[in-house]
């Protein structure tokens, strides 16, 4: 299970949340590790590079895109290896919607646009889309090219 | 450190000015919303504000239900317009509100023209929503089109069927397992991803039907597979299948090869996932494991973070149970100490000293020293826990360990951090003798600049156990009373009683301790003053030159075999009388969880684990309530009761357990009934015991209940009588008699005749473990010593073949019923040989320490190797008597 994916600006803010099969008392606890997690490790860190941390029995990967710091939390068989192939799948699907590496605003003009990427690539905790020309396509509602 | 305040420059600002959600406002969006009523849609706008709708819910902004409700219906009207980017959002937000049952029904005729729409995206983007939002009924309405969208020629269509499927399983298993005719065809398909869901959900679909399962993987492993996430797939369910054919078969491991061959795929996730499954397989050869490690070790250099953690994590796992054979990875590991993620060099470091070899041991710990500087604490108690077990398994390397250990003590850190050291240093001293002077220095030296109250009481405590027995116990008396004037009340009380136990137990300190006894006299806190006058008083001999008496020396100093909570509950208990307190009446048994969880099935503890609530005082409870029945009032102390055992299924008309209460010449049932049918009162309800096959039991006395309403529990008693202190054991069988009355259940009434009626209970036994008690060592050493060899008795047994190690420890544990000591009850995945130590007092009061040596082979053949340690050589026998008939 993908137990969450996370969006935060540079400052810690949190710009998109999105939690499956996490009781919602923990969630603010969830949040707050993983700000603090990318403050301590983030700086610094080349666009895209991976890091890699586990609590417990959940497993976290993290990188940062631009203003943004990208967060996905797994456990069971979504174990480091399946979560960067879930975070290379985000990174690319976010840089393809920005058309660049996104600063914050231009994450934000793409908003909408990203949500529905994301929507494609993890649903309900399972991740379903993994290439960034087929989620491309399938946001706009075309039949992927292979088809 | 406070950040100066920086100016925020223009650029900032304008950003700032320039977001698009700046200054958002649930009501103001709520309110753009009514656009979506418009007669013309304008869908740019409307997907505008869709977005900050979903930003809202994305930032944990929660609507009340009649905002959802509100923004539902008005999202529903947008299916009219013909838009392709709107009709998306659209989608993705009816997913986002999930509406309510009695909602769903205004969106299912949209979405289910959607679903069999030409248009395919429509096809399988109305799949996903209708599977989100439905309840069984409308599942069995669509159930058809789902069907064929499972075999769609468009694999997203197949792909948005099949993951629904997933998620359907867990709500309606039964309607989703209909479908694995479909969903077998799909894992043949030629789109990779369709392949990937259809095996995912085929094999949730069959995951209990063990010979499916293995046609699925024979099949497979011998055809194509696509994805590489499908051949990760593949490679979990074949170690599925090959843990559990391996107990059966014997001889070549079945589809090992097709591991190996995985270790040469092109996709590193399938060489990971293999070399992963390869190290975990069950009594997994060192021929078997080479190829895996190989690729590991590999990936130990990989420009790859997540790979490079991949790698160490399971070498690390690899090195608990078979440490030579990732010594070849120790080089690429030490490279990894200096690694920029310090998880990574976390697990290195941990890796490397469990591998490492004695004469390593130097270079390692100048490595580590370095690196201890920019790790967490959470990471540097990992890597002080590592470095208390190499130092137990290269004891002469004490030397460097210990002065590690006492550099990083004196260093800033937190509570937990500071714990792990000072007991990683307690138990090194405790185990090596060499290290015992070098490691009471170091903890003397961190008490005099330790800021945590508990851990300077903790040093205290063991200074006062340890210290006296040193060759120079004065030389420790400086740092102690050190503490009596720099510190506070707490630390001070503690230092009085380690200066008092030094005095007791080192006569030619006496004089000397009594002075600095003395002073503390005028200390201002009660307590610290008490102790002083107490010892003053008690060590005796006024501070001459003479030994202290042994009794005294008990009283004060001696190990309190009583668990504190029960010594607790039994002083709150205590009502001031003319008879003072008496510890003798403390139970001395370990509190056992109670039968909880029987009572409700199926509840899991939610999320990522909140603690378990403690079990409430029953021991104390029920030797009150015994004491108050008259009948049962001359059989003298309890000495123990039992959990409560089932003597009824769960949810049925009646429920009874019972609680068996031991006595030195009886034994009383406790019968705990619960009526739990509203419309009946049973009335005089009696449990109608047959003890045929008891025989050195007699019944005595029983306790009928004059009645017992719905659901308000009564209990009824019997009473039996045994041969003194002999562990009788035998097996009752209980019938359930009483009246049955009828009750009207709205106005209670009660009809005034009823009927005799019986209810069949399950048969209830009274086993060996009953008479010992569980009653913990703190040291298990020190108290297998000091009970000496007089009364052991050694034997061997053979315990037949075992579904695991672990199972056959926990076996020998339940049928004695003693309480397992220092951790020993858990075994380590994949060992071959476990020593567990148990620790008891049997009835009549004599203490018992049993060391259990385990050990399998090949074909799950278990033997063990029983020691018993006793006061009495009767008891060490029938431990044995108990094993041997057990």
């Amino acid at each position: 299970m993908i137990l969450a994916v996370l969006f935060a600006n540079s400052e810690g803010n949190i710009l998109v949340e999105r939690f499956n099969g996490v009781p919602a008392e923990e969630r603010l606890h969830w949040r707050s590790f993983l700000v603090k997690l990318g403050a301590d490790n983030l700086k610094g860190v080349k666009n895209e590079e991976l890091l890699v941390a586990s609590h417990k029995s959940v497993y976290i990967v993290y990188t940062v895109l631009g203003d943004v710091s990208i967060f996905v939390v797994g456990k069971d068989e979504y174990d480091e290896l399946a979560l960067a192939e879930v975070i290379f799948a985000i990174t690319s699907a976010v840089k393809d919607a920005c058309g660049k590496i996104p600063t914050e605003r231009l994450f934000l003009d793409k908003y909408g646009k990203i949500c529905l990427c994301l929507d494609e690539i993890v649903w309900k905790g399972l991740l379903e889309n993994t290439e960034k020309d087929r989620i491309r396509r399938l946001v706009r509602l075309k039949p992927p090219n292979e088809f | 450190m406070a950040q100066p305040l920086v100016k925020k420059d223009d650029d900032r600002d304008d950003e700032a000015e320039y977001s698009p959600f700046l200054g958002i406002e649930k009501g103001a969006v709520l309110q753009e919303a009514r656009v979506f009523n418009d007669p013309q849609l304008d869908p740019r706008r409307c997907s505008q504000v869709i977005t900050k709708l979903l930003y809202l819910l994305n930032q944990g902004e929660t609507f009340t239900k009649i905002e959802a409700t509100e923004v539902f219906f008005a999202v529903t009207k947008l299916f009219q317009s013909r838009d392709i980017g709107l009709r998306r959002m659209v989608y993705l937000m009816i997913k986002e509100l999930s509406p309510s049952a009695d909602e769903v029904i205004i969106v299912t005729s949209s979405l289910m023209k959607d679903m069999t729409s030409k248009t395919d995206m429509y096809r399988a983007n109305a799949i996903r929503v209708l599977c989100r939002i439905t309840d069984g009924t409308l599942l069995t309405q669509i159930e058809r089109y789902l069907k064929q969208a499972i075999v769609d020629k468009n694999p997203v269509v197949a792909s948005a069927a099949l993951v629904s499927g997933i998620h359907l399983l867990e709500t309606t298993p039964e309607i989703v397992k209909r479908w694995s005719n479909e969903v077998q065809e799909a894992v043949q398909s030629r789109a990779a991803l369709v392949q990937f869901h259809a095996l995912a959900l085929l094999h949730q679909i069959r995951q209990n039907d063990r010979l499916a399962v293995s046609k699925l993987v024979t099949s497979l492993t011998r055809g194509t597979v696509r994805s590489p996430l499908a051949q990760c797939l593949l490679i979990r369910y074949t170690t599925q299948v090959i843990r559990e054919a391996a107990t059966t078969q014997t001889g070549d491991r079945p589809f090992y090869d097709f591991l190996e061959s995985c270790l040469r795929h092109k996709a590193e996730m399938v060489i990971f996932e293999a070399a992963r499954a390869i190290t975990e397989l069950n009594g997994v050869t060192n021929r078997e494991l080479t190829p895996a490690i190989t690729v590991l070790q590999l990936f130990l250099s990989s420009s790859k973070p997540v790979l490079r953690f991949a790698a160490v994590r399971t070498l690390n796992k690899v090195a608990m149970t078979h440490p030579m054979a990732v010594t070849n990875c120790n080089i690429d590991m030490e490279s990894l100490i200096s690694d920029q993620n310090r998880s990574i060099a976390t697990l290195a470091i941990t890796t490397l000293l469990k591998t490492g070899n004695e004469s390593s041991v130097d270079r390692l710990m100048k490595q580590i020293t370095n690196f201890m500087s920019d790790i967490a604490d959470e990471f540097k108690i990992v890597v002080v826990e590592a470095i208390r077990s190499l130092c137990l398994k290269f004891p002469l390397k004490y030397r460097s360990l210990m002065n590690f250990l006492s550099n990083i003590l004196r260093e800033e850190g937190g509570f937990e951090y500071k714990k792990a050291i000072v007991d990683s240093i307690v138990i090194l001293i405790r185990d090596i003798p060499d290290a015992k002077e070098n490691g009471l220095l170091h903890l003397c030296e961190f008490i005099e600049d330790c800021e945590f109250t508990y851990l300077s009481t903790q040093i205290l405590h063991f200074l006062g156990t340890e210290g006296p027995k040193t060759s120079d116990p004065s030389k420790y008396i400086r740092y102690i009373y050190n503490r009596v004037h720099l510190e506070n009340a707490t630390v001070r009380a503690a230092a009085v009683s380690t200066l008092a136990k030094f005095g007791a137990m080192v006569d030619a300190l006496k004089p000397r301790v009594f002075v600095l006894l003395r002073r503390c006299l005028y200390d201002g806190d009660d307590e610290v003053r008490d102790r002083a006058t107490l010892y003053l008083n008690t060590v005796g001999s006024d501070g001459e030159v003479i030994e202290t008496d042994k009794v005294v020396k008990d009283f004060l100093f001696g190990s309190l075999d009583i668990p504190l909570a029960n010594i607790e509950t039994s002083l709150k208990n205590y009502e001031p009388a003319e008879q003072p307190f008496d510890i003798n009446s403390v139970p001395k048994e370990v509190k056992t969880q109670p039968l909880a969880e029987k009572k409700a099935p199926g509840k899991k503890p939610a999320g990522l684990g909140a603690p378990p609530s403690g079990p409430p005082s029953t021991v104390d409870a029920y030797e009150k309530l015994l004491s108050s029945i008259p009948e049962f009032s001359d059989f003298g102390k309890l000495f123990k009761s039992s959990a409560p055992v089932e003597l009824t299924e769960a949810e049925t008309e009646y429920a009874v357990n019972v609680v068996k209460h031991i006595f030195d010449r009886h034994v009383v049932f406790q019968y705990n009934c619960t009526n739990t049918i509203p419309e009946q009162l049973l009335e005089n309800v009696t449990v109608i015991v047959d003890a045929s096959e008891a025989e050195e039991f007699a019944e005595v006395a029983s306790k009928p209940l004059r009645s017992l309403p719905y659901d308000s529990p009564g209990q009824i008693f019997g009473a039996f009588e045994k041969p003194e202190g002999v562990p009788a054991v035998g097996k009752f069988s209980n019938m359930l008699r009483f009246i049955v009355k009828e009750v009207d259940p709205t106005t209670g009434d009660v009809e005034d005749d009823g009927v005799e009626d019986e209810y069949q209970l399950e048969d209830l036994e009274v086993v060996a473990a009953d008479y010992v008690m569980k009653v913990g060592v703190s040291n298990f050493r020190n108290a297998w010593e000091s009970i000496g060899p007089d009364f052991e008795r050694v034997d061997e047994y053979g315990l037949g073949p075992r579904e695991s190690l672990a199972e056959a420890v926990s076996a020998v544990i339940s049928l004695l019923g003693m309480q397992p000591c220092e951790g020993t009850e858990v075994v380590a995945n994949n060992s071959r040989s476990h020593t567990c130590l148990l620790s008891g007092v049997f009835i009549g009061n004599v203490k018992v320490l049993v060391r259990l040596q385990f050990g399998i082979d090949g074909p799950k053949e278990v033997a063990m190797k029983l020691a018993v340690r006793s006061e009495d050589d009767n008891v060490s026998d029938m431990i044995h008597e108990i094993v041997a008939s057990g």
